[in-house]
């Protein structure tokens, strides 16, 4: 009786632990940088195997003559060194990878031209325990594997909800760039017609002007 | 039999506590004497935000250098400060907020002759995840399962929350279409009618003042 109620106790403890890493292996960054040449982000992956997904847009806040920008580079390092993942001049996009090793990767944001751009980005590190886990450990239910799996599927939801919000706040500020764009060089065109055509009257007065004078018939 | 379950299982808790201690939940950033680095992240109203801050200590064992200092300010996107710190390591801050926007941490590092890099650490986390499930947990005896379950029925109220967010925006987006499409059209008639004017005022004036010379 006594070694059952240890027995129950140690079990207790071990699901509470467990259920503990499950519940801290959420790592979440939903945040907006200024890049002005490089911007480096760190972040930490516990375990190998990791499936490590995010996103980032640039969102320019001051488009108002230039075209859109040509975009930034985007690369993740791994621990070891190595570039796991790279893309080049995009203005936004969604990136996952499996974490060849466990450590600080690296996430930089490369803007190749002087303008400073804003970009924001949501890294999301997500461990579903596998049947290594579930055998190395008897305590770990299968239960907790489906609930890791609920997890990172709601999650992915909230990413692309990150996603999707980024990229309609960009797609607003091109909006009302547009309309201002639209407003300003209307009006100034009223302006240089009017001002072309004033010129023209200016013109054509002061040339009949004085020629009549001399050339009176 | 019973003794050595204990022993695994204290051996256990002290793994699972010096790993909770080692994990991060965090970014990290370098950020240069004399240099300001700003992060800045979208809060709903009245959601609950919890940030941490501090600098990372490369050298094990060593204590951090007088020079590795950082003052922080976070501001709201109108301009209101929420938070000022001068010239700390380490600090933490947490509000509700009260306005909805883009909410900015602007971390500065102090002058330092040579200059030098210091790594800042730092997590922010606002809505669903800033809520404290340890106290939840304490407050009833409810089982691990039970709060992971609860957590997750949160996520998914935020998520649905987040939509309506998102076709709200949408419904603005597309009225500011429209009202541009539409004032397009306006101004491309009153393009039309500045031209015609323009032209037809240049008539006149030149025809009165060529038959003022008498010219005509």
């Amino acid at each position: 009786m006594e070694s059952r109620r240890r027995l129950r106790g140690a079990r207790v403890v071990y699901t509470l632990l467990v259920l503990l890493f499950l519940g801290m292996v959420n790592l979440v960054s939903a945040l907006s940088v200024t890049v002005n040449d490089l911007e480096c982000v760190y972040e930490y992956v516990l375990y190998e195997g990791d499936t490590v997904s995010g996103n980032f847009v640039v969102v320019d806040h001051d488009i108002f003559w230039g075209s859109d920008h040509p975009g930034i580079d985007f690369t993740v390092t791994s621990p070891a060194g190595n570039v796991v993942n790279s893309l080049k001049g995009t203005s936004g996009d969604k990136f996952e990878f499996k974490a060849p090793s466990s450590g600080m990767y690296k996430f930089c944001f490369h803007n190749p031209h002087s303008t400073p751009e804003s970009v924001s980005f949501y890294i999301h590190v997500g461990h579903i325990p596998t049947e290594h886990d579930l055998a190395k450990d008897e305590h770990l239910d299968p239960i907790n594997v489906k609930i890791a799996e609920l997890r990172e599927s709601l999650e992915s939801v909230t990413a692309e909800q990150k996603y999707l919000k980024a990229r309609e706040a960009r797609h607003r500020h091109t909006n009302e760039s547009t309309r201002k764009r639209v407003i300003f060089y209307t009006v100034g065109e009223y302006i240089m017609l009017a001002l072309a055509s004033s010129l023209q009257v200016v013109y054509i007065r002061r040339l009949f002007g004085k020629t009549v004078a001399y050339n009176r018939v | 039999m019973g003794t050595r379950i204990q022993r695994q299982s204290l051996f256990l808790i002290l793994v699972a506590g010096f790993l909770l201690l080692v994990r991060v939940e965090s970014i990290r950033f370098d950020l240069e004497s004399s240099h300001t680095k700003c992060i800045s992240e979208d809060i709903k109203t009245n959601a609950m935000t919890v940030g941490k801050y501090h600098i990372v200590n490369l050298n094990e064992g060593q204590p951090l250098p007088d020079s590795h200092k950082v003052t922080v300010r976070v501001r709201s996107a109108y301009g209101n400060n929420y938070h000022y710190s001068d010239h700390v390591s380490e600090g933490m801050f947490s509000f509700h907020a009260p306005e909805e926007g883009d909410y900015r941490a602007c971390f500065f590092a102090s002058d330092h002759k040579p200059s030098t890099t210091m790594t800042v650490d730092f997590e922010w986390k606002s809505g669903v995840i800033a809520k404290d499930w340890t106290n939840v947990a304490k407050k009833g005896s409810i089982e691990l399962m039970e709060i992971e379950l609860k957590k997750m029925f949160d996520t998914v109220q935020s998520i649905h929350d987040e939509m309506f967010y998102l076709r709200e925006r949408e419904g603005e987006m597309q009225l500011l279409n429209r009202s541009t499409n539409s004032k397009m059209g306006w101004l491309s008639f009153l393009s039309l009618v500045v031209c015609l004017s323009v032209a037809g005022l240049q008539l006149w004036h030149l025809k009165s003042f060529f038959e003022k010379k008498k010219l005509i």
